[in-house]
């Protein structure tokens, strides 16, 4: 008796945690998708019932914020950045798992120690680099930028999958008669394909959210979702029912990737190797 | 690898035994041209294959691990080889078919790789490196994952398909029995040299040194150390006349099948029952020497309880003598 009122104790408490946990990262979505739907006035008004509207939408897509322009933006260097980076990764990933080279740990450490250095202190040299080459406010240069920051990470993170299939499979390939190419694409790859994918749906967030290089590259022509929602504020201050709606645009695509990105991850877990 | 010199005739079934870490895998793999050999050259046939690509080789092999594909089925998993070789693709589905027929796994043939049992993935295995007729068939301890009875059965299978295809194999395995009962010849490697090379009656029979000797044989040969003076072994507990030789550190080999068990007196030595097993076909008796230990094997019949005290007796025409510094046999 004593044991199970215990046990029923523990277990109400983890479903409190569980419960705290969910308010604390629920409040600030719930804020933004009830402030998307609130009229300005309602804004800082903490009652739960108020006249949704979709008001909000409609001005954010309209002059000056033209909103639409920005998501093409953004979903265009987000695209071209993955599907320029994923292929490259996938075979630096592959050479860096497979073959021996001299100096290759130096180089990996390397690749990965790009991702130390703080984004403010290159994001000048790039913005003289693509000022002297005619770039500026170009999605060209926010892919060149996105490609910069997401590529080492791709590799490193492809490398762990690909390490993790054992090299019987490639092995046999070889004998049966494939090339090294072959083996790649008909072995590998598909063995891999998990773990590129959800390389590839990370790398799209890193470069859908990327902030700051696009604040100081784009103006006018390539401004992206982020720099967009700094764009929300006018005379009577922060216009917050609007960068709640922008928000919830920025949002949605990843809600439906996170959910891809779950069922890749249980898939990636599950198909392992055959032994 | 040291120095290794092996020539594998056409259409033999050569077994390569030893113990991990001996050579043995190394050895294929450099044959398959998975792995390169510092120096040295690589034949098969009239071809030196040194700087061939595997693929350029003609050879097939069975991993230990099956390495199969795991995203294909079955079919296609047989079809790969056909299809990266450019075989006309209208054989393909007839060859896949014949040779599952081969292995029996016709009915597996829609099944992932995953949905199958370790035996049913080493006959897949198996029929994607049988589907083209290759000029070498390389085996990479293909029965170790198997359970043991099933071992047994895939082994008879393995001989069969081996006399049927005629094709030379190379079966690399840590498993003397295997060994012994696939093989036309053996060769024991051992540290990266070849110890001895032969049928396997003669390895059993007449082992060139002392590893042979020790790791052939299950329960594996009783070694004593002891002195070789004027035909004379003289252990700590017994001395027994072999009628040959003189060395001061000797070892004497002899298996469990040439020793027979008397009463303790009037015989070649005697000691303590250390156990007794019953193998069912024998009976397996170990009795303790000062500090060797001695196995016999007895008739199935024969019983015996621990720490009683047992003679044995040494069939001096089955003894074996080795050179305890340098391993190799003391012959008469």
């Amino acid at each position: 008796m004593v044991k199970g009122s215990k046990n029923k104790f523990l277990d109400f408490l983890q479903i409190l945690v569980i419960l705290l946990t969910a308010v604390f990262i629920l409040v600030p979505i719930y804020w933004i998708v009830s402030g998307a739907f609130k009229q300005q006035v309602d804004i800082f008004q903490l009652k739960l019932l108020f006249t949704p509207t979709l008001e909000n939408f409609e001005i954010i897509f309209r002059s000056p914020y033209n909103l639409f322009d920005k998501l093409v933006n953004s979903t265009l260097v987000a695209l071209s950045t993955i599907l320029i980076a994923i292929p490259i990764a996938t075979m630096a990933a592959y050479s860096f798992s497979r073959f021996r080279m001299k100096g290759e740990r130096l180089m990996f450490v390397t690749i990965l120690a790009t991702q130390f250095v703080p984004a403010v202190v290159i994001v000048l040299p790039f913005f003289i680099l693509f000022r002297d080459l005619g770039i500026l406010d170009t999605r060209l240069a926010l892919v060149l930028v996105n490609l910069s920051l997401v590529m080492p990470f791709a590799i490193w993170m492809i490398k762990g999958f690909i390490d993790s299939i054992p090299l019987d499979s490639e092995e046999a390939a070889l004998v049966d008669g494939s090339s090294r190419f072959q083996v790649i694409l008909n072995v590998t790859l598909p063995m891999a394909l998990p773990g590129v994918i959800t390389a590839g749906i990370f790398c799209f967030i890193l470069a859908w959210n990327e902030f700051l290089f696009a604040l100081i590259i784009t103006t006018n022509k390539a401004v992206t979702l982020p720099v967009g929602l700094s764009l929300f504020h006018a005379e009577e201050g922060v216009l917050w029912h609007l960068i709640s709606a922008a928000g919830i645009m920025i949002m949605l695509p990843m809600f439906v990737l996170a959910t891809i990105i779950q069922k890749h991850f249980v898939q990636g877990m599950t198909m392992g190797a055959v032994r | 690898m040291k120095d290794i010199s092996l020539n594998i005739r056409d259409n033999e079934f050569l077994v390569l035994l030893g113990p991990s870490g001996c050579g043995k895998t190394t050895t294929m793999r450099m044959i398959a041209g998975l792995e390169e050999p510092s120096e040295g050259d690589i034949y098969i046939g009239e071809k030196r294959v040194n700087d061939e690509l595997p693929k350029d080789r003609d050879v097939a092999m069975v991993f230990q691990n099956y390495g199969l594909y795991p995203h294909m089925s079955v079919y296609e998993n047989i079809r790969y080889p056909l299809k990266v070789r450019k075989v006309p693709k209208l054989q393909h589905e007839d060859l896949v078919r014949k040779t599952a027929g081969k292995v029996e796994i016709e009915n597996l043939l829609n099944r992932r790789p995953r949905e199958l049992s370790g035996g049913q993935r080493q006959r897949v295995a198996l029929a994607r490196a049988i589907v083209r007729a290759p000029t070498v068939f390389l085996m990479d301890e293909p029965l170790s994952n198997l359970d043991a009875k099933l071992r047994v059965s895939m082994r008879a299978e393995l001989k069969h398909l081996q006399h049927e295809l005629r094709i030379t194999t190379i079966y690399v395995t840590h498993d003397q029995i295997e060994a012994m009962t696939l093989a036309h010849r053996v060769a024991v490697m051992d540290n990266g040299i070849i110890s001895q090379l032969d049928v396997p009656e003669t390895i059993y029979n007449d082992p060139a040194n002392l590893f042979v000797a020790g790791f052939i044989g299950s329960p594996p040969m009783n070694l004593l150390k002891g002195d070789l003076k004027e035909g004379i072994f003289k252990h700590s507990n017994f001395s027994v006349g072999v009628g040959f030789g003189e060395c001061q550190e000797a070892i004497l080999g002899v298996r469990p099948e040439d020793l027979e068990l008397t009463g303790p007196d009037n015989t070649d030595c005697s000691g303590r029952v250390y156990s007794f097993e019953l193998t069912g076909e024998s009976t397996l008796v170990t009795v303790k020497l000062d500090d060797d230990r001695l196995t016999i094997r007895g008739p199935k019949e024969y019983r015996v309880s621990i720490d009683e005290i047992v003679g044995v007796r040494i069939n001096r025409e089955k003894c074996y003598l080795f050179d305890a510094v340098s391993q190799n046999r003391i012959m008469n």
